[in-house]
């Protein structure tokens, strides 16, 4: 699971946009920046820059994931660094490292940076410090079964809500086409996998540190023994998940009445209408291919079953208009969509895997 | 991973490596922005837009297949939402290719679209960093007024990432080696968080023992640094030209041409 590879690109927004967030972003680092500095003791001045490199390091520690082999997750970070330093350190040091990995690896655009500091810093931070907190609670001795759901819960939702946000800010900007609602889908689909991992991985890590230095989980004591994961906690977590998977799934199925509507007419009018016939699904099927693959559309007297528009000039009015186009159709491609981005995801964490294997033979070839 | 193998050339020398990272950071920037002030359409407007990228790698003497293969590797995310764009809008759009007149789907131009905007801004950013060392981009940053504690806190990271990557792989090699593909799920998933539960204990130890010997080299809170940037005059020409530029690139030539 590449989390890198979801960071919000410049060419998914306009300006208004990329303004308005890229303020809301120096606003939360401002704020953030101030409290660190009251929190903070002078000592730990470096702290959270070589922390930030920390972070690039943790991602380095892969974990192969158990049915899917050669799929490894790894740790995303952003909740961690909120538990373990707190949300406000937590915002500095992940708004450094993606202004890092946009500057030296190119990876997320330079004017979305104001986005990718809010979706992937200050949200799973706030959100995700506060759950684990109400979870935890403030007792000094927490059962390992509430710090895992703790850090399973701030994963999940910390990291979905960040994703979560990167369909609305790209339905503000307007810059292209596909429906809110299904992009929506399939970000959150996406990032339901990769939080509950990053949640599994946050507690194996928190669980080390609980006995090793428990101070830096706030805790009073050291725990004796070894913290081992319990499978009520864990069975619980992946009902859970798996739920909210399939409530996502259904999202997609529920626009897809629509394609059932159209069949269920063809049964009903078939020969009366047949002159305005609404389009079979293997003419639908034709019709999306060649939609797809030849980049002139036809100009068949059938109607086109996704409401094509003929705007006579390129201006943005029209443009609205065709644009929240949903139909079955199109929740189909929604569930493609998920479908596709985790093989992509899949097979470039496998090319970078194989690709790291050996790191001091690449730099001598280079 | 490596220090010299990420970036590189940024180490070269060449009339572009000599710019004030000032003015490069300032140009890209204004590059970017009106990148993607185009409207979701516009594909052959763009065309004009490839020579500023592609003129500082030159200079600069970074091969363009570097920064090519960079847009390979960080496109799926875009490359999806680029394949999926002609499922949703079908809308019929009118492309004027020279004497030519074309009907296309509003989808495949917008695809067409984000891809070029896609390719040129990371050529232009490749471009900025394979030519201005890191330290001196964050220079940069500090007399453009950023805050200053973030700035300090980017030179930490860059100065340590290298570092501490170096630790993460042999630790992950030494545990490999010792048969962790076989263990259990319960057992791997413990050695994960060793591995970076220790990396972080010993991350926190690593910035305290900096920060002594930052105050034993005489820190007062104020970071001291020799500033390496100086604003010549052709500095200022390059800023000036580069305006002029782009001014012509978003208002004259598709004003003019398309």
């Amino acid at each position: 699971m590449k989390i890198l590879a979801m960071h919000m690109a410049n060419e998914l927004l306009n300006l208004p946009v990329a303004g308005i967030t890229l303020l809301v972003a120096a606003g939360a680092i401002t704020v953030a920046a101030k409290r660190a500095q009251k929190t903070l003791d002078p000592e730990r001045l470096p702290l959270m820059g070589v922390i930030g490199a920390f972070v690039f390091a943790a991602q380095m520690i892969n974990f192969t994931l158990p049915g899917m082999p050669g799929t490894s997750g790894h740790l995303g970070g952003g909740v961690l660094l909120a538990v373990l330093l707190g949300p406000a350190a937590g915002i500095i040091t992940i708004a450094s490292i993606l202004i890092v990995q946009c500057l030296i690896f190119q990876d997320g655009g330079l004017l979305a940076l104001g986005c990718n500091i809010i979706n992937m810093g200050v949200v799973p931070c706030v959100l995700g410090w506060w759950l684990y907190r109400t979870i935890i609670g403030k007792s000094d001795t927490v059962p390992a079964w509430r710090q895992y759901l703790a850090a399973w819960a701030a994963c999940l939702f910390g990291v979905t809500a960040g994703a979560a946000l990167v369909p609305i800010e790209a339905a503000f900007a307007g810059r292209f086409s596909i429906p809110v609602t299904q992009f929506l889908a399939v970000m959150v689909g996406v990032h339901l996998l990769i939080g509950a991992v990053e949640g599994v991985i946050t507690f194996a890590v928190l669980a080390y540190l609980r006995q090793v230095r428990p101070a830096c989980l706030g805790l009073g004591a050291a725990i004796a023994g070894k913290v081992v994961l319990s499978r009520k906690a864990a069975a619980f977590s992946l009902v859970i998940t798996a739920l909210l998977l399939a409530g996502v799934v259904s999202w997609f199925a529920s626009s897809y009445p629509d394609g059932l509507e159209w069949s269920y007419l063809e049964r009903e009018y078939g020969d009366a209408q047949s002159a305005i016939k609404p389009p079979s699904d293997a003419i639908v099927v034709v019709d999306n291919v060649q939609a797809k693959y030849a980049p002139l559309p036809d100009y068949s007297t059938r109607p086109a079953p996704l409401g094509t528009i003929a705007a006579e000039h390129a201006d943005e009015a029209t443009a609205a208009d065709a644009w929240p186009n949903v139909s079955g159709w199109g929740s189909l491609a929604g569930v493609i969509g998920t479908i596709g981005t985790l093989v992509i995801v899949y097979v470039v964490a496998v090319l970078l895997g194989r690709k790291r294997k050996m790191p001091d033979h690449e730099t001598q070839q280079a | 991973m490596h220090h010299s193998y990420v970036d590189r050339f940024s180490q070269g020398d060449s009339p572009v490596h000599r710019l004030d990272a000032r003015v490069k950071l300032a140009a890209v920037i204004a590059y970017t922005i009106v990148l993607i002030s185009f409207n979701r359409y516009v594909v052959a407007a763009l065309t004009p837009l490839t020579i500023a990228p592609l003129t500082m790698l030159w200079f600069g003497r970074v091969p363009v297949w570097f920064a090519l293969r960079r847009v390979l590797l960080l496109c799926p995310f875009i490359a999806m939402l680029c394949l999926l764009s002609p499922l949703y809008d079908r809308g019929l759009q009118h492309v004027a290719f020279g004497p030519w007149r074309l009907h296309v789907t509003g989808g495949w131009l917008m695809a067409a679209s984000i891809a070029a905007k896609f390719t040129l801004g990371l050529l232009a950013l490749t471009a900025l960093t394979c030519t201005t060392p890191f330290p001196l981009l964050l220079e940069a940053m500090r007399k453009l007024r950023l805050p200053k504690l973030l700035v300090m806190q980017l030179g930490f990271l860059y100065r340590y990432i290298f570092v501490l990557i170096d630790q993460a792989l042999r630790i992950r090699r030494g545990r490999d080696f010792r048969g962790a593909a076989r263990a259990p799920m319960r057992r791997r998933l413990s050695a994960v968080g060793g591995i970076v539960g220790s990396l972080f204990i010993r991350t926190v130890e690593r910035s305290e023992r900096i920060y002594v010997a930052m105050c034993a080299r005489g820190y007062s809170g104020e970071p001291h640094s020799l500033s390496q940037l100086r604003f010549r005059p052709i500095d200022g020409l390059l800023l000036a030209a580069t305006g002029v530029y782009l001014v012509a690139c978003r208002w004259l030539g598709p004003a003019v041409f398309f």
